[in-house]
């Protein structure tokens, strides 16, 4: 990625204003700026320095300081081997040379392809599992030198893949309105193959449907008009045409969440946010 | 939710939902544990399915689901625990969900999928009764089960923000600080200053302060430690209230926690957490129209363990360099921002809603004086339950081991554990008896630190674990001091010196004084601490150091560049076994045979009944899989080669004038040296006492283990004419080592195993019917005559004693044989393999039992009076010690008692003869060189050791022919030790290699059961050729990474790739 001076200024000014308050958290900033390029632009590091009128040369002790931080690109996948003690008995040392060794690279590399960097990490605070793994934000537990190749291959695959046809943990969930109890799903326009949760929402004066694939664990659905990434929109019910909102906040991105009822008792939640992942499922027959 | 606006109102709230939750209809419940150590065992794909299975089922108003953080139990994840009746199902496979839900409805129990307990298989119903669980005081780790962390409800109806009627109604500090302080709770962070105390410094600074922060130090740094992220990803509310209560204490209105960023799941808990409390008024401004404000963010760390100290800390959130300054002033004056600042630990604070709600005397009442509460360890490394446990301080060290822990994983041994991560030190197994305090631990040279407690068994090397903490910790440390900058840089370089081999005896008296000054002149805590890891190791364990330096040598068979192949670093011999494997996989046995013959002159012995440490070590196998049946392998070659084909080096007799040496014992130590010997010019005479050579691989292991004709075969290959052997001689009876030097020899070898069986010292073990376990078998063995008839006792849990037993139940007068041994089957000394061999042959074993009387009528043997033991404590071998239980004696009608509990030297002649012997009848003879107190007698196997392996008497034999030849030649018997790493490069067979990676070890054939019991034919058969391969392809090859460096270094020109 080379963004250009003038998206890295507009990026670096968002993101020092949403950390903008009586003391300024440097550290935070440089988070999010290595969240937004996988590591920390020179160019980045010194408007940094700028909008929160610090020197250059403090923004780049700070970046140099902590282990989190990058100052050259990295890989699309990110591979953390923990060498925290636990793991270091248990035989973290083999698993982190057959790593080296697969990916052609040492500690803190990135492959020349940009697929992959390699990190030593001091402890994932999982030890009593170990030898522990994390790759792209998935654990693996008591990882062996002979397993490095499967995890690379999972990794290049995405992890996300899943087989709507034959796994077992995703199914379909019937729902309904929570004012009217008013079905919400759709025969006629199904996804992923089953019937959808048909909804009304609004964003930016548009207004119009959406349509859910029914299955847990997918996050496939249709609309009306396209829906810019991290757009928080509202939700109704096509039917009482009640705006659908719930006391609780995305676990995730904590926007708002859509509450309906599940067929046989429970609730389901998802953001509103239509981009995040973040969603509850709540089987309880009666639910706070 | 809505904002509750009066103290009198939220206790309302609270009263209701407690109300409602206990008048809920009571119904099954599935506990799943989703902390990050669940999630990464797939506890989420297991959750997903119960889900599905209520959908798909309609079971909404039958069962419900209640997803938590870490319940500490993390070797099981993941887990279910099934309420009412907390029934745990361990390591959850998705496909048994839909039986667990079943029975939960129907208020049963799946049996086979309950937890057991290893090794004794006992099933437990509860998790109450898990030993794991049985012995904790789960005060605070307990509430995580009853909390789905996302869920503010769930917290309060577990009781919690019950302090708030208490702290709220009027506010007040000062009795919150009492009862703080009364409490005796020390800071969870490791360094243990009282709490209260804290806080009332803190109170008093905030007094002329405009604002007092709180900081929840969540920066869990140490490597091992993890309770931390599981309170704040399983229970945040606990932590949020404990802040909430600090802040009302010493007046402040904002706090941190300072978190991990590589603890993502624990910091999006809080976040939600913090936003719950916030809406219901417990947070922000005018909590509960108290009028206090009071609010908390999150900061999440970027990577630096220095982080943790406090000073540095502070600089992290005010966006520096996470460098520590020098103290004083001390943060709780002078911290954030210039501002007062308390810092609590995570534990800590979770601790104070218990002690606000229960009262600090109820609090006391857990723990010792001084040493109040419960701590949290993460039971990690070598150990079989690891997890999270919470015990009361003054816990001895060895109850969290071994009764919460259940001990070594196998057979392996426990050496140490190691507390208080890199700051911290090592305690060996033998002070396991230390109580667990904050003193005790300092006295012996760690800290209690965050509660990391890391468990080291024999394959853990202490010189790598202090040269580990150390490179962590020059990596760690900021470098603003100098002493901590170059010291852990040094001491680094030295401990990388002494795992290469190149560590010289000096370097570690530099290394302790360098040690002591980084400790005593660092600024901050992480340099101060930092030589501990070093000191504490030195204080224990210089031996291994010692190990390293002199003899070249890692015992543990760690470090890489002392052990190469680990194979071949395990065997006494230094058998090169990577090497024939290799062979063997190319196709090329001859060369197999000579490689293993080379090393050793009882290949074909020893690939029968080799106790093959190389397995043991073999790297495919601990790196989590199986190891290689090497031993399997080495029969596959020696049974297609004839011994006599190896070309011994000297075919023709060395001249007449050539020095004598006399060798007492013709087994496997007297034999091998006598090769040795011979090879090297030196006539050799060997004396027996028995009628034929062998010793113990004749008269001790029976013939369906080592067949005879292949023993003779051997033995016959090794008398060449250099060599005389006279039987029926016995030192002390028909010579004396005076007698030898008289006629002629210059140098005398004592090795005459260990022939005596030691006797139990109970009444009538004199009478007729009663044998010596040596005794029985030499009689067949030797004599083909069978001492056992009608109903046969074994005492004992050794090899020799399952050897008699497997011999007896062959014989023609026996009807039953039971082995009697006094502890459980997990720590008998036998071969696991001969164990099985002998139960599949019809071999009763009897364990917990102990002889106490034998009852003889006419002086002949007819029952055996015995008492059941159970198991105590454990004792100095890591072994549980047996108990007698009173009132459970039992008799048992005998008519042979085989007594085979340890077998001892018979040295009574030489004490005489001017050899020192010492209390267990052993040769007392330098390890190193095998010279006695007599000059000129040298002496190994098993009268120096005691009874030992066969692999260890031939290392002995050899080991002493160099010697003898030293000593004669009148050179110097110690030479510096040498590095032995494989050198000669074998290209691998490029086969398929995906089809063999991931396969199971080769099974040995043996003979059928009905087809060997009553026979002595040899019961394994050889593997066929395509096994064989098959089993070699399996090999990891370690010796590679050195033989290519070897070969890279020995070849200039591939080295360089000059052509010119």
């Amino acid at each position: 990625m080379n963004p250009s001076e003038q998206v890295i200024l507009r990026d670096v000014k968002s993101i020092v204003e949403r950390h903008s308050g009586e003391h300024c958290d440097l550290i935070a900033i440089l988070s999010d700026v290595q969240t937004k390029y996988r590591y920390l632009p020179e160019k980045a590091l010194r408007m940094v320095a700028k909008e929160t009128n610090r020197s250059f040369v403090d923004v780049y002790g700070v970046a140099t300081f902590y282990k989190h931080f990058s100052l050259k690109p990295r890989g699309e996948h990110l591979a953390s081997v923990c060498i925290g003690t636990a793991c270091h008995v248990r035989g973290a040392p083999s698993v982190t040379a057959e790593f080296e060794r697969q990916l052609g690279v040492s500690d803190g590399e990135t492959t020349p392809d940009k697929q992959f960097t390699l990190k030593t990490v001091n402890c994932l605070g999982a030890c009593a599992m170990g030898p522990i793994v994390v790759v792209d934000g998935h654990h693996f537990s008591g990882v062996k030198a002979d397993d490095t190749d499967d995890i690379i291959e999972k990794a290049k695959n995405g992890f996300d893949q899943v087989n709507i046809g034959s796994d077992r943990r995703i199914f379909p969930i019937g729902v309904r309105c929570l004012s009217c109890n008013h079905s919400l799903m759709d025969s006629d326009l199904p996804i992923d193959g089953f019937p959808s949760v048909k909804l009304t929402i609004s964003f930016e004066n548009k207004h119009g449907w959406i349509r859910l694939s029914s299955l847990y664990g997918s996050y496939s659905y249709e609309s009306e008009f396209p829906i810019p990434e991290d757009e928080i929109v509202n939700f109704f019910c096509p039917h009482c045409h009640t705006e659908i909102i719930g006391a609780m906040n995305c676990p995730e991105c904590s926007a708002p969440m859509v509450p309906m009822s599940v067929g046989g008792g429970g609730i389901v939640q998802i953001c509103s946010r239509v981009s995040c992942q973040g969603h509850i499922l709540d089987l309880s027959s009666n639910p706070v | 939710m809505n904002k509750i606006t009066s103290v009198e109102a939220f206790g309302e709230f609270r009263r209701r939902v407690l109300t409602d939750a206990s008048t809920e209809a009571a119904k099954p419940c599935l506990v799943i544990c989703a902390g990050t150590g669940g999630q990464a065992s797939g506890s989420n794909d297991v959750m997903r399915i119960i889900k599905r299975q209520i959908v798909d089922r309609n079971l909404q108003e039958k069962i419900s689901l209640r997803v938590t953080g870490c319940q500490g139990f993390c070797e099981m994840d993941p887990f279910i625990v099934v309420e009412p009746g907390n029934h745990l199902y361990p390591k959850i496979n998705m496909k048994d969900v839909a039986r667990i839900i079943d029975s939960a409805l129907a208020g049963e129990v799946v049996e086979e999928l309950l937890y057991r307990e290893k090794n004794i298989c006992k099933i437990h119903y509860s998790q109450e009764e898990i030993p794991f669980f049985k012995k904790q005081t789960r005060t605070i780790l307990g509430k995580n089960k009853k909390i789905d962390p996302i869920r503010i409800m769930d917290y309060i109806e577990a009781g919690g923000y019950a302090s708030f009627d208490k702290i709220m109604s009027p506010p007040d500090p000062d009795w919150i600080i009492e009862e703080v302080v009364n409490s005796g709770l020390r800071g969870r962070g490791g360094a243990g200053f009282p709490t209260g105390t804290k806080w009332a410094l803190a109170r008093k600074a905030g007094k002329k302060s405009t604002q007092t922060y709180l900081i929840c130090n969540a920066d869990e740094g140490d490597p091992g430690a993890y309770m931390d992220r599981s309170l704040l990803e399983g229970n945040p509310h606990a932590i949020i209230e404990g802040m909430i209560i600090a802040a009302v204490a010493m007046g402040a209105k904002k706090g941190f926690v300072y978190v991990r960023s590589e603890y993502p799941l624990a910091i999006k808990h809080v976040l939600i957490a913090i936003r719950q409390a916030h809406q219901l008024g417990l947070l922000g401004e005018n909590i509960l129209g108290t009028g206090l404000d009071f609010d908390i963010d999150i900061f999440r760390g970027a990577g630096a363990f220095v982080c943790g100290e406090e000073t540095a800390l502070i600089r992290s959130i005010e966006g520096r360099t996470g460098e520590p300054r020098q103290r004083p002033p001390y943060p709780i004056e002078k911290g954030l921002w210039g501002k007062p600042t308390c810092i609590n630990n995570v534990e800590t604070l979770a601790n104070i809603p218990v002690i606000i709600t229960k009262g600090s005397e109820e609090f006391k009442k857990v723990g010792i004086p001084g040493n109040t509460g419960t701590k949290i360890f993460s039971l990690v490394g070598k150990i079989t339950n690891t997890g999270l446990v919470e015990v009361p301080l003054g816990m001895k060290i060895k109850e969290v081991v071994y009764d919460i822990g259940g001990g070594p994983i196998g057979k392996t041994k426990i050496k140490a554990i190691q507390t208080g991560g890199p700051s911290g030190g090592c305690i060996p197994a033998r002070l396991f008896d230390l109580s667990i305090d904050y003193d005790s631990l300092a006295k012996a040279g760690t800290i209690m630190g965050s509660g990391g407690m890391i468990v080291m068994d024999e394959n853990t090397c202490m010189v790598d674990i202090a040269k580990y903490f150390m490179k962590f910790l020059k990596a760690e440390s900021c470098g603003k001091c100098f002493p901590c900058r170059k010291g852990t840089q040094r001491m680094y370089e030295i401990l990388d010196d002494i795992t290469k081999g190149k560590g010289t005896l000096e370097q570690l008296d530099l290394l302790e004084e360098l040690a002591l000054a980084v400790r005593d002149t660092s600024m901050c805590g992480l340099g101060q601490g930092a030589p501990n890891p070093v000191l504490s190791t030195l204080r224990y364990f210089r031996e291994e150091y010692v190990e390293h330096i002199q003899n070249k040598r890692c015992p543990a068979g760690v470090c890489k560049d002392l052990v190469g192949a680990p194979c071949q670093d395990a065997c006494p011999l230094g058998t090169e076994a990577w090497r024939y494997i290799a062979h063997i996989q190319r196709g090329e046995y001859e060369e197999a045979y000579r490689v293993i013959r080379e090393p050793n002159p009882f290949p074909s012995v020893c690939a029968r009944v080799c106790s093959h440490p190389c397995e043991q070590r073999c790297r495919a196998g601990t790196s989590g899989g199986e190891a290689i049946a090497i031993r399997s392998l080495k029969r596959f070659i020696t049974d297609r080669a004839d011994p006599v084909q190896y070309q011994a080096l000297h075919a023709v007799p060395t001249s007449p004038e050539a020095k004598k040496v006399a060798i007492v014992g013709a087994g496997p130590a007297g034999l091998t040296a006598a090769h040795y010997l011979s090879q090297k010019d030196y006539r050799v005479e060997i004396y027996e006492a028995d009628d034929r050579p062998g010793g113990m691989l004749l008269s001790g292991i029976p013939a369906y283990r080592l067949p005879r004709d292949v023993l003779q075969k051997e033995i016959d290959s090794l008398l060449d004419g250099n060599i005389s052997l006279k039987c029926n001689t016995e030192l002390g009876r028909d010579l004396s080592i005076d007698s030898l030097f008289d006629d002629g020899f210059e140098a005398v070898y004592l090795a005459m195993g260990a022939h005596k069986s030691r006797k139990m010292s109970i009444e009538n073990e004199e009478a007729q019917g009663v044998i010596p376990g040596i005794k029985f078998l030499k009689a067949f063995n030797l004599g083909g005559v069978e001492l056992g008839r009608g109903q046969v006792g074994v005492v004992g849990g050794g090899n020799s004693a399952l050897d008699a037993a497997r011999v007896a139940i062959r014989q023609r007068d026996v009807e039953s044989v039971t082995v009697y041994y006094r502890r459980t089957r997990q720590e008998m000394p036998a071969y696991e393999e001969e164990i099985e061999a002998a139960l599949e042959e019809g071999v009763k074993i009897e364990t917990l039992t102990t002889p106490t009387r034998i009852i003889a009528e006419d002086g002949r043997l007819v029952s055996m009076e015995c008492v059941r033991n159970q198991l105590g404590e454990i004792d100095g071998s890591g072994r549980r010690r047996p108990v007698p239980v009173a009132g459970s004696e039992l008799t048992i009608a005998l008519d042979t008692l085989i007594v085979a509990i340890s077998e001892e030297p018979d040295t009574a002649a030489l004490s005489a003869m001017g050899v020192k012997v010492n209390k267990g009848s052993r040769v007392e003879a330098d390890l190193m060189t095998g010279s006695t107190s007599r000059l000129g007698v040298f002496a190994g196997g098993d009268v120096v050791t005691g009874p030992n392996t066969v692999v260890e008497a031939i290392a002995a034999g050899k080991k002493t022919a160099l010697m003898i030849d030293r000593y004669l030649r009148g050179g110097e018997l110690h030479q510096p030790a040498e590095i032995h790493l494989p050198e000669v490069l074998l290209a691998p067979v490029e086969s398929g290699a995906d089809q063999d990676a991931g396969a199971a070890r080769v099974r040995q054939p043996s003979m059928a059961v009905t087809a060997r019991k009553h026979n002595f034919d040899e019961v394994e058969n050889s593997l066929s050729a395509e096994d064989a391969s098959r089993e070699a392809g399996r090999c990891l090859r370690c010796d590679l990474e050195f033989a290519r460096a070897h070969a890279d270094l020995t070849c200039p020109g591939c080295a360089s790739g000059d052509a010119s």
